[in-house]
């Protein structure tokens, strides 16, 4: 029913084109819009389509800024896709909500009872409740963890099931997330998106808060802690930013307050877990994964992940740490499980399931596998274990051949598939294009075990497909998510994450520890940042250069050029270019300086810069406040789409330098107005300095050690004033004309110049004393004596003595040399300070001691 | 008869390694043919973290970790066994079909108990071949390291002959392997899949004990997978050489009536009194008599001695 023509106002349900035969979530049964939807209605209709297409953009550039991504497999260039939000939410009526939440409960106790049986007593499968095949020859039942639960109510801390309607307009679990459910962080990004953009529809509504819900989680997680109950430690286990939902890991971690680590940041010793911070191990208690079971401890089971620590079963066996959720309960994800689970609620409850699972044959009995075959066109087929591969598919949409193979597979291995009723899902209004139309949709669902009983989020995550009639509704098929509204028959109170302390008392502050990873990619942040600035500004004052001289034709620029454009290869690192002296390169260099500024795939330039810089900085995204984040995002954001993908001049080059410089001294500015000065800070700013010093270092080198006459030699001063940032000063120092010994006095020796190699190093130093360590405080560590050593080397020297010309005609050898040994001094520097802080995060190599057994 | 086993051990890095975890399963199990007197472990650099348990199948395993920096680790398990050379003989003239144990395996033993038993939560033990056969069944499955496949079911067939005992297709299928396949440990790796070995028809004792536990599992017979050691007798006139062992595996297969029946593709017999079984499981990766990660180290090389001695 398309025939509906737009109108101006066109919002209305009137001209909503519902479908024949489904059951839609506004209508329901009746031909009358319910009345909550028909109150939502109005008041976006009174708003009309395009003051909603407007709100619909806000919501999308707030979830950018917000940094919410959803990354995609197979999709390198493209990564971080940025998550969809449609402005219309699923409304759920607080009776309706009652029902699905009393289903929801119950489904988590029953499933968390068969999750302990099946790694306890097995009592199902003993009794027959449960067929022996259906469990042990499913991949997720693991074997190593029988016996390893722990004394706990519910092992099954964190739930998430999908839910959907039929055409009769009855919910259904179409499945159980059970190992590492995703999904609550978005639906909380959402919601803080939602009550910005429609905030009096939001007000008016009476919608249930959520923040209620991530208080329960946040206590569910802290109360299973085996040890340290009073203020246990919790770390949220990532496999790292290239999977698909990191964003969430990282924001989660940060909102709940629980450190974020990747498996490298993890080691077990004497029977218990630990975290490698740069003050040293720290013991870890609570382990929320995000890493599929099998992952989890190379030592039991593959034993060529790198996502998981070795030994961690061991330690959950004796009892010092618990794993939300534990390992093994993705045996709980078996599809098949959902035919018995109506009988299991009988057997563990006395109840019968208030939610039923989508009808469901497993073809494990033999009268369910003939049931299967004889209805393949009619039903979808799924293999038991998602491994592998397997996708479900819809056996009437294969072509024959395809269907006998299918068909051969089930025969051969009938206990591996079920066939699954192929249901049509309700559809709910979304705005697409500007108008309202029709979308099948899924609600995805968060428990969490709390208080012996579990809390379950009022609202979730809905995701509708993108096309009309399209069923596949998933976030790497590129759907679009809604927020979901259960209303609330009074206005709720918001619930503050905090903790009210009884009365007013000053607590101990928690400092949090730092991973030495992060420790490595803060460094890694400070070193790109300064990387980038060195190099665009030195390119800009080479721009500048080859504009003089392209206006005034005078032969002192091209002199500078032929200095200038070597010293940039030299300090970008973008070797050969400018280096070998190619006189067709020199005299048309446009097309380098081009490649300097936008090539991806080459060193040293700027784009690859900014893409290693944002990446250092994804790996962290726990650690940035949202408005560093922004700045992060923005910086690359805008440089890809005006200069990397763009057709540009050199001309126009100037103007995104100055854009870029500015966006990267704005990061410099939050970063030290708003990080606290500790570890963190000190890494991030150490990087910084260091890099600070060595493109200096470079930059006078290879601009300064060769003698000129004395026109060209002023204008590099100039230059190179120019490029530090440091003319004005000069000129308010020295009032005079710019020469050599004052030139190098300023940026190489002078302490209080922030731009000078002394101050950089002054501050290393200090940073460097204070960071935590573990070793003996007495004693001068390595990195702390070389930067002494580089920092007297510079105080001792005499500027006079750096400028006298010697034998070799035009050349400072005592500069040259003054140069090159504190340049190599910083880089030992900066590989004594890896070696002592970051070598924990250095992929340790994993070898396998396994012998074979070979003989006879 | 009692055997001393000494089983050694020996990695050597070309760095240093700060921290390793390992999983030995080296004490022999106990069961009706066997009896582990004793059992020690020697390792070095001493282990500051040891946890021994018992796996799912009954294995005796010993979690140790070293952590401190080395560059060589040690394991040496010294064990003492009694093994009773009663072989069941009348095992062998079981005549159960291997069609019938076939579909004894996959009839739903428990059907029908299901409904009235609501809130009883006390296990009854009514039928006790019920239980061996229900335990039975998951070594029907494919396992992490044997995936059943039609060339596999195309290689056992002719041994699965209608209505053949299965205790006899089972020693024809032994017979078969011993005869169409080379022992070459020059030709597999612990990775070389079981299609390769069928394919160019070589392997170790290990790659015929997958072999033959695949083949059983094609036609729906729960094999499994048995990892030990086999007395070797010096060539006649020759001395005996100590630590010139190995270890060895093995494959035993689940004949209802009669229990699980052990056989050694390798040297085409039945163990009796000569093989002395460390554990068992659905294969190797169950069982796999050492295993470590180690962070660190470098190249890494590895030395084994195995010796066992009759007292």
């Amino acid at each position: 029913m398309s025939n509906v023509e737009p109108k101006a106002v066109d919002l209305g349900t009137q001209y909503y084109p519902t479908q024949l035969g489904i059951y839609d979530e506004m209508f329901a049964t009746d031909n009358k819009a319910l009345p909550y939807w028909e109150r939502f209605m109005a008041a976006i209709e009174a708003m009309g389509s395009e003051n909603l297409e407007l709100r619909r953009r806000e919501a999308q550039r707030l979830l950018r800024d917000n940094g919410v991504t959803y990354n995609v497999y197979g999709d390198a260039q493209n990564l971080t896709r940025p998550w969809q939000l449609d402005p219309v939410p699923l409304l759920i009526s607080s009776e309706e909500w009652a029902v699905i939440e009393a289903g929801l409960k119950q489904r988590a106790e029953l499933l968390n009872l068969v999750l302990k049986d099946i790694y306890d007593q097995q009592i199902l499968l003993k009794k027959g409740l449960l067929p022996p095949d259906l469990i042990l020859g499913h991949e997720g039942f693991l074997r190593p963890c029988v016996g390893a639960l722990q004394q706990h109510q519910h092992h099954l801390t964190l739930y998430s099931t999908n839910l959907a309607r039929d055409p009769k307009g009855r919910m259904w679990v179409l499945d159980d997330r059970t190992q590492a459910p995703s999904g609550s962080g978005y639906a909380l990004e959402n919601r803080t998106v939602m009550t910005r953009v429609l905030p009096d529809i939001f007000r008016e509504t009476q919608v249930h808060r959520l923040s209620g819900f991530f208080k329960a989680l946040q206590k569910g997680l802290v109360e299973i802690a085996p040890h340290n109950k009073e203020n246990p430690r919790v770390v949220v286990l990532t496999p790292g930013p290239l999977n698909e939902t990191y964003f969430e890991h990282a924001y989660l971690a940060a909102y709940l307050g629980f450190t974020l680590v990747q498996g490298g940041d993890l080691t077990v010793r004497d029977g218990r877990l630990w975290l490698k911070s740069l003050s040293g191990l720290q013991v870890v208690d609570v382990v929320v994964r995000r890493v599929d079971d099998t992952f989890c401890d190379p030592l039991e089971f593959r034993s060529n992940s790198q996502l998981g620590v070795a030994g961690l079963l061991d330690v959950v066996r004796r009892g010092n740490v618990a794993i939300a959720n534990p390992l093994g309960s993705s045996v709980l994800e078996n599809p098949g499980l959902l035919a018995f689970l109506p009988r299991l609620s009988r057997y563990f409850l006395n109840e019968e399931l208030k939610l039923p699972s989508i009808a469901t044959w497993w073809c494990g009995q033999r009268r369910e596998r003939d049931f299967v075959l004889q209805n393949l066109d009619n039903l979808v087929i799924k293999p038991i274990n998602r491994s592998g591969g397997n996708h479900a598919v819809f056996a009437g949409g294969l072509s024959s051949p395809e269907k006998e193979l299918l068909r051969q597979q089930i025969v051969a291995k009938p206990h591996l598939y079920i066939g699954q009723e192929r249901v049509g899902f309700s559809t709910l209004p979304a705005f697409i294009d500007k108008h309202i139309e029709p979308r099948n949709a899924v609600l995805r669902n968060f428990m969490v075990a709390v208080n012996k009983t579990y809390a379950v989020m009022p609202g979730g995550l809905t995701r509708i497909s993108r096309g009309k009639d399209d069923f596949m509704v998933s976030n790497q098929s590129g759907g679009i998510s809604k927020d979901t509204w259960v209303l609330a028959p009074a206005p709720d109170k918001p619930i503050s994450l905090w903790s009210l302390p009884k009365r007013n008392q000053l607590i101990n502050a928690v400092i949090e520890p730092l991973t030495s990873r992060a420790a490595d990619n803060l460094f890694w942040v400070g070193r790109h940042l300064e990387r980038i600035e060195a190099s665009a500004r030195l390119l800009r004052t080479v721009l500048v250069t080859l504009r003089e001289l392209t206006e005034q034709k005078d032969p002192l620029y091209l002199h500078c050029l032929q200095v200038l454009l070597p010293s940039l290869t030299a300090v970008t690192g973008t070797y050969p270019g400018f280096a070998k002296g190619d006189p067709q390169l020199l005299n048309s260099p446009e097309n380098e300086l081009l490649s300097i500024a936008k090539t991806g795939n080459r060193k040293g330039t700027l784009t690859a810069n900014i893409q290693a810089f944002v990446q250092a900085a994804f790996n962290i995204r726990d650690l940035w406040s949202q408005d560093t984040w922004r700045c992060v995002d923005n910086i690359q954001r805008r440089w890809n789409l005006r200069v990397t993908h763009n057709q540009i001049t050199i001309e126009q080059l100037h103007k995104h330098l100055d854009e870029l410089i500015t966006g990267a001294v704005a990061f410099s500015g939050l970063t030290s107005e708003s990080m606290t000065r500790e570890a963190a800070w000190l890494m991030l700013d150490s990087g910084r300095r260091l890099e600070r010093a060595l493109g200096l270092l470079s930059l006078l080198r290879s601009v300064l050690v060769q003698n000129h006459e004395d026109g060209i030699q002023s204008q590099l001063l100039e230059a190179v004033l120019i490029t530090t940032d440091s003319l004005t000063i000069y000129q308010r120092r020295y009032r005079s004309f710019i020469q050599l010994p004052m030139v190098l006095e300023l940026l190489l020796l002078n302490e209080t110049h922030p731009r000078s190699v002394a101050y950089q190093l002054q501050q290393l130093a200090a940073h460097i004393s204070a960071l935590p360590r573990s070793a003996d405080k007495n004693q001068l560590s390595e990195e702390e004596c070389l930067i002494l050593k580089a920092s007297t080397d510079l105080r001792l020297s005499r500027v006079l003595e750096l400028t006298q010309i010697d034998t070799v005609p035009g050349h400072y050898f005592h500069l040259d040399s003054l140069l090159t040994n504190t340049s190599d001094l910083l880089l030992r520097i900066a590989e004594v300070i890896a070696e002592s802080f970051f070598s924990h995060s250095q992929t340790s190599q994993l070898i396998l001691l396994n012998s074979r057994e070979d003989d006879l | 008869m009692k055997y001393r086993i000494t089983h050694s051990t020996v990695y050597q890095y070309t760095q240093s390694v700060g921290l390793c975890q390992n999983e030995a399963r080296l004490q022999p199990r106990n069961f009706w043919r066997q009896n582990c007197e004793s059992n020690r472990f020697e390792i070095y650099p001493t282990p500051t973290d040891m946890h021994p348990r018992i796996d799912f199948f009954g294995n005796h395993v010993l979690y140790f970790a070293i952590q401190q920096p080395h560059h060589q680790l040690t394991v040496t398990a010294i064990s003492e066994v009694s093994i009773f050379p009663k072989q069941n003989t009348l095992d062998l003239f079981n005549q159960l079909s291997w069609e019938q144990v076939r579909n004894l395996l996959q009839e739903p033993v428990f059907q029908g108990q299901a409904q009235s038993q609501q809130g009883q939560t006390q296990y009854q033990n009514r039928d006790p071949q019920a239980t061996e056969i229900m335990d039975a069944r998951q070594f029907v499955f494919d396992s992490p390291m044997v995936s059943v496949s039609s060339e596999l079911s195309d290689y056992a067939q002719p041994s699965f002959q209608p209505n053949r005992p299965l205790t006899d297709v089972v020693n024809d299928l032994m017979n078969r392997i011993y005869k169409d396949f080379t022992y070459d440990p020059s030709f597999t790796t612990i990775a070389t899949p079981l299609a390769d070995v069928l394919k160019y028809r070589r392997g170790v004792c290990q790659d015929f004990a997958h072999l033959a536990i695949g083949c059983l599992r094609a036609y729906g017979m729960a094999a499994k997978y048995i990892s030990g050691y086999v007395e070797t007798l010096p060539e006649p006139g020759k001395t005996r050489l100590v630590g010139a062992d190995a270890s060895h595996a093995w494959f035993s297969v689940f004949v209802p009536g009669s229990g699980w029946l052990d056989f050694d593709p390798t040297n085409n017999k039945m163990p009796l009194d000569q093989h002395i079984t460390l554990a068992w499981g659905r294969d190797y990766a169950d069982v796999t008599p050492l295993k470590g990660i180690a962070y660190g180290g470098g190249q890494h090389s590895l030395s084994v001695s195995v010796d066992v001695l009759r007292l």
